[in-house]
């Protein structure tokens, strides 16, 4: 089946799960026979930005640069999924305005428990001021206004996380619905049949 | 220096009162229960509405949204047939086949707000907000975007009431109907200013479950739940009230009540009788049920002729249509006949049951007439159609004591329509309106 591109696009602080669930959505997006390409922050720093630091600047260029090549995938039906810190509202706009096939996955995580988990040591590097610009910390993160997606890390599972981000993929039709098709599972039917024989319709 | 004067902006505001009849909302607004309700009638039009068949509100509410009828939309019942086969699947907002009202005005970048809406579960993708009503099932699946479900719990939000334990004990109707209004109330009051919008509708379908548990505690002035029903009317007038102030100051005085409406979706009357129709095509030949097996639509005699569904619909059980059928396409026109003379002549006590029997090719039109069925049954007021398979009596007892009415849903507005009012013109009407 021929299926049109579209981006994913998660955002949100170091350590929310963007990459975890970005890697699992990668997966999903395959196993349904969608074309798709990974573009992780950590990783195109090393390549199409590298050289860029973390100024207000850079790290817009860094974003526009990413959402230039997920335009590009985009438009030759590939998914594109990026996995990106991405804190200003404006660029984040800016790429969707660019790109249009685009949902927005917003990774929400309090910082104290990012700071609590800290799985890379950067959190309390930044606190002792070993590492500058550090987002949450010693640069601004925007919460995004209107994401397609928020998913809260520290209370959902991986497992959850990737059903809803599945589900709303689904609904907005950019991919297959697998399985038999059937919107509601056996118990939900029977609860269906419940309220609606109690209000005799059925 | 003067300033350039902003024209402000068109603002839609539409209150739905699920099943509320025009009748009905007549009196509660003379008698003094709904003085908000008095007060719009006299500065604007109250006038009855009809809707599409069967006037349930999985096919009403989907043709008020989409300004279609069944054929074109799609939805024919709360229940519906797989594709070639007599099981029976539930419909979702998926099934749906035309955008909605919202869906449109989207594309047009106008935003809507839409709260508690039947038979748009799961939410999908708008422009703006989606709170997705009756039979929505899981909160995280009846709201769009999902940044508002933790807005949703923490006011306790309910997308109805327990309708098993309602029909049951009506001390916890009265409670819960209010408690849902009252989520309703907040959900309105947080997203009216929070939210950007050109269209904002709130439904309540409270009105709708009074009437299904406690339709003669409204006129009856000595039933035990009189009061409390009417203090529910009340309460539903002040929601009202309320909503209509918010609209007059965030519209201005240019726009003034202008783009303020009210509709039900269907209107309501006391149940007599429920009729079986099922047990009326065994009685008379069209149907036979296997021997010794479980009365679904699966296990109907090889030679069944017809089968209903849920609330007034009979299928043909044709060869064109289902694998196991037997009804020639020849056939069609002297069945659909003779079956219709039959019903239009049947009594119960001496009064005639059966008001009108459509033809579906008659009164639907649009890609989806094929998967409709193959007549509708009208009855007179006072005989809920039903489709059970297991009843064998043709009238039968209930407990409930409203069944829904076609032809007397409302609709107001601050200008008076001209002639017929069908629930499918509202649409198009409030389109125009936003251009």
């Amino acid at each position: 089946m021929m299926t049109q591109g579209f981006t994913l696009w998660f955002t949100g602080l170091s350590g929310s799960g963007k990459t975890t669930l970005s890697r699992e959505m990668e997966g999903v997006l395959l196993e349904r026979g969608m074309k798709v390409e990974l573009l992780d922050g950590d990783v195109v720093r090393t390549n199409l930005s590298k050289g860029l630091g973390f100024s207000k600047g850079d790290r817009d260029t860094n974003i526009l640069r990413i959402g230039f090549v997920c335009n590009l995938l985009t438009r030759n039906d590939v998914v594109a999924i990026a996995a990106a810190i991405s804190p200003y509202e404006e660029i984040r706009q800016k790429n969707r305005q660019l790109i249009g096939r685009y949902v927005e996955v917003y990774c929400k995580c309090p910082l104290d428990i990012l700071e609590e988990r800290d799985v890379k040591g950067l959190y309390k590097k930044a606190r002792l001021g070993e590492i500058k610009n550090f987002t949450g910390v010693s640069d601004p993160y925007e919460e995004p206004s209107n994401p397609e997606v928020i998913v809260e890390t520290d209370k959902e599972t991986v497992e959850q996380c990737v059903a809803k981000i599945t589900r709303t993929l689904e609904l907005l039709g950019y991919i297959p619905v697998i399985g038999n098709g059937a919107e509601y599972s056996a118990e939900e039917e029977e609860e269906i049949k419940r309220r609606l024989k109690a209000l005799g319709y059925i | 220096m003067l300033g350039f004067l902003r024209k402000p902006k068109k603002r839609i505001c539409v209150i739905g009162l699920d099943g509320v009849p025009y009748s009905l909302l007549r009196v509660l607004a003379a008698d003094g229960t709904m003085p908000a309700m008095a007060e719009l009638c006299a500065q604007g039009h109250l006038q009855p509405m009809k809707v599409t068949l069967p006037e349930i509100s999985a096919v009403s509410w989907t043709s008020f949204m989409t300004g279609a009828g069944p054929g074109t939309h799609g939805i024919f019942g709360f229940i519906d047939l797989k594709p070639g086969s007599k099981e029976t699947r539930f419909p979702s907002f998926r099934d749906v086949q035309v955008p909605t009202l919202w869906d449109r005005l989207g594309q047009k970048s106008k935003k809507s707000v839409v709260i508690n809406q039947p038979s748009t579960y799961p939410a999908r993708p708008i422009q703006g907000v989606l709170v997705s009503g009756f039979v929505a099932l899981d909160l995280r699946k009846a709201v769009f975007p999902a940044r508002l479900l933790p807005d949703l719990k923490r006011l306790n939000y309910e997308t109805d009431i327990d309708t098993q334990r309602a029909r049951e004990d009506h001390d916890y109707l009265i409670q819960s109907l209010h408690s849902t209004l009252e989520g309703q109330r907040s959900l309105v009051d947080l997203l009216w200013d929070r939210e950007e919008w050109d269209y904002f509708q709130v439904v309540t379908t409270g009105t709708d479950r009074v009437q299904h548990y406690l339709w003669n505690a409204i006129a009856d002035t000595t039933h035990p739940y009189h009061t409390v029903v009417r203090q529910y009317y009340r309460a539903v007038d002040r929601f009202i009230a309320e909503i209509v102030e918010r609209y007059r100051q965030k519209a201005g005085r240019e726009q003034g009540l202008t783009g303020l409406f009210l509709l039900s979706d269907h209107g309501f009357t006391a149940i007599k009788r429920e009729f079986n129709l099922n047990a009326w095509l065994r009685q008379e030949g069209y149907q036979r049920l296997e021997q010794a097996t479980e009365p679904t639509l699966q296990n109907l005699s090889p030679d069944s002729r017809a089968f209903a569904l849920d609330p007034s619909r009979i299928y043909f059980n044709r060869k064109d249509r289902f694998r196991d059928g037997c009804v020639e396409t020849a056939e069609v026109g002297n069945l659909t006949e003779e079956m219709s003379s039959q019903l239009l002549a049947l009594r119960n006590e001496g009064e005639p049951v059966v008001r009108e029997v459509f033809r579906c090719a008659d009164i639907y039109s649009g890609p989806c007439v094929p998967h409709g069925p193959d007549l509708i049954v009208l009855t007179y007021s006072g005989y809920d159609t039903k489709g059970n398979l297991v009843k064998n009596d043709l009238f039968t007892e209930t407990d409930l004591q409203g069944m829904h009415t076609w032809d007397d849903a409302f609709f107001w507005a601050g200008e008076s329509v001209d002639g017929d009012l069908m629930i499918t013109d509202l649409a198009t009407r409030f389109e125009r309106f936003l251009s």
